[in-house]
């Protein structure tokens, strides 16, 4: 493998397992989506908390998922409350994030979801670094 | 003899010089020796959910550069602490201990109360969120924490933010206006004179309920170090405050070091920022 082929595979293989693991465990019971903090924001929120799993499902798979899983894959925050909800163990805040990783294009597969990256984040970042520290600190801390 | 710790500060903290001092000057009271690190060389990769290839790219460079320096890492950011946990130690060789600053701040309660000589008469609303705390419990340890400081009074919380912490809702504006006016509501329903926050993407956030005139909002870092007598200034604050005039605060020296173009594109922008409150008037 090349080095460029190499960067992030680690965190790719892992990734994949994860999801291989989420994909064997959930039960498709819907009490993640019950009581998501979050779901009210969703552009397409959704009536029947266990088909929108399955469409998370699919998007874990690398297949279209519906407008609803998309919509909370969408407003995400990792607010947490899903994770004790499980009646599995499957930890619904890791698969979300994973979903998202995947709906956003992040893994490789078609894009679901706009990416809306921060084209300043990272010299935003460093900007304020030279507001706020040092030459010196910047030199020995950055 | 002082115990070397790698203090890995993130990226957005640097917004707040104050606050990175200020935790150096409380690690060292505390009897470590603080090795600072932290900006864009050190991210772990957790705004690159877009790119994978990126992430992980970052996570096994900043993951590399603190197995170097072979000693404990004690950690300011909620973003970096649950990126190393959730993703960055299970696909790297991670040879250090890590702790979350709250945490040991906790755990050296205790000494840390021998510090703080001065007093704050001050009641304060701890503005929580639910997602981070399943971590690190820090919704129980910083109100622990703050009521070690002479005079300052931790209220009830009645409302519980959604979400890890203040990001990741740029795409769900509603949301965020939601957590402003809730905790603005909450804090002055509870009788508080501030409120406070643990993180400091909340405070990024919250301070605009400042610069607003709805409610004092400081870190609890601020009140740690107004409560030693250290006396950073939060210039932060005081340039969210002036606004447009920040530029004024900041200095021609300093601005040039950005880039006038730049100030004005990306910076100016976040300082003008206001929340949108329900009430029109913002302090009732």
């Amino acid at each position: 493998m090349s080095t460029r082929a190499a960067i992030g595979q680690r965190l790719k293989e892992f990734e994949e397992r994860e999801i291989e693991r989420i994909l064997g465990a959930c039960t498709r019971c819907g009490k993640c989506y019950e009581v998501c903090p979050m779901a009210h924001y969703s552009k397409a929120p959704a009536s029947d908390s266990k088909a929108i799993v399955g469409g998370v499902h699919a998007v874990l798979r690398g297949e279209a998922g519906t407008p609803e899983a998309l919509g909370w894959i969408g407003v995400c925050t990792r607010s947490g409350v899903c994770v004790p909800a499980c009646p599995e163990n499957v930890d619904p805040k890791m698969m979300m994030r994973l979903a998202r990783m995947t709906a956003l294009g992040g893994r490789g597969l078609p894009a679901q979801l706009p990416a809306k990256e921060d084209p300043d984040y990272f010299d935003r970042v460093r900007a304020f670094a030279k507001l706020q520290l040092s030459d010196d600190e910047l030199k020995d801390w950055t | 003899m002082s115990e070397q710790i790698t203090f890995w500060y993130g990226c957005n903290v640097l917004r707040h010089g104050d606050i990175i001092h200020a935790c150096l000057d409380i690690l060292r009271a505390l009897g470590y020796e603080p090795a600072p690190v932290g900006g864009v060389d050190y991210c772990c990769g957790t705004v690159k959910d877009a790119n994978q290839t990126a992430a992980g790219g970052m996570a096994t460079r900043t993951v590399g550069k603190l197995n170097v320096r072979a000693a404990p890492v004690v950690v300011w950011c909620p973003s970096c602490h649950s990126h190393m946990h959730d993703f960055m130690a299970r696909a790297n060789d991670r040879h250090f201990d890590m702790t979350y600053l709250v945490e040991l701040l906790h755990a050296k309660r205790e000494r840390l109360a021998t510090l703080l000589v001065r007093e704050l008469p001050l009641r304060v609303f701890v503005h929580q969120h639910i997602g981070f705390n399943d971590l690190v419990p820090v919704n129980r340890m910083v109100p622990e924490i703050l009521r070690l400081i002479p005079g300052v009074e931790v209220v009830e919380a009645d409302y519980v933010a959604p979400g890890y912490m203040c990001a990741s809702f740029a795409a769900i504006p509603q949301a965020l206006e939601d957590i402003h006016n809730n905790t603005a509501r909450s804090a002055r329903a509870a009788g508080a004179d501030a409120v406070v926050t643990v993180f400091h993407q909340c405070y990024r956030e919250l301070v605009g309920l400042d610069a607003a005139g709805a409610i004092p909002v400081c870190n609890y870092i601020h009140l740690i170090a107004r409560s030693m007598g250290l006396a950073y200034e939060d210039e932060y604050k005081a340039w969210k405050r002036a606004g447009e005039g920040a530029a004024t605060l900041i200095g021609a020296e300093r601005i040039a070091k950005v880039g006038i173009q730049f100030y004005e594109r990306a910076i100016l922008p976040e300082l003008k920022k206001r929340p949108k409150l329900l009430n029109s008037d913002p302090g009732s």
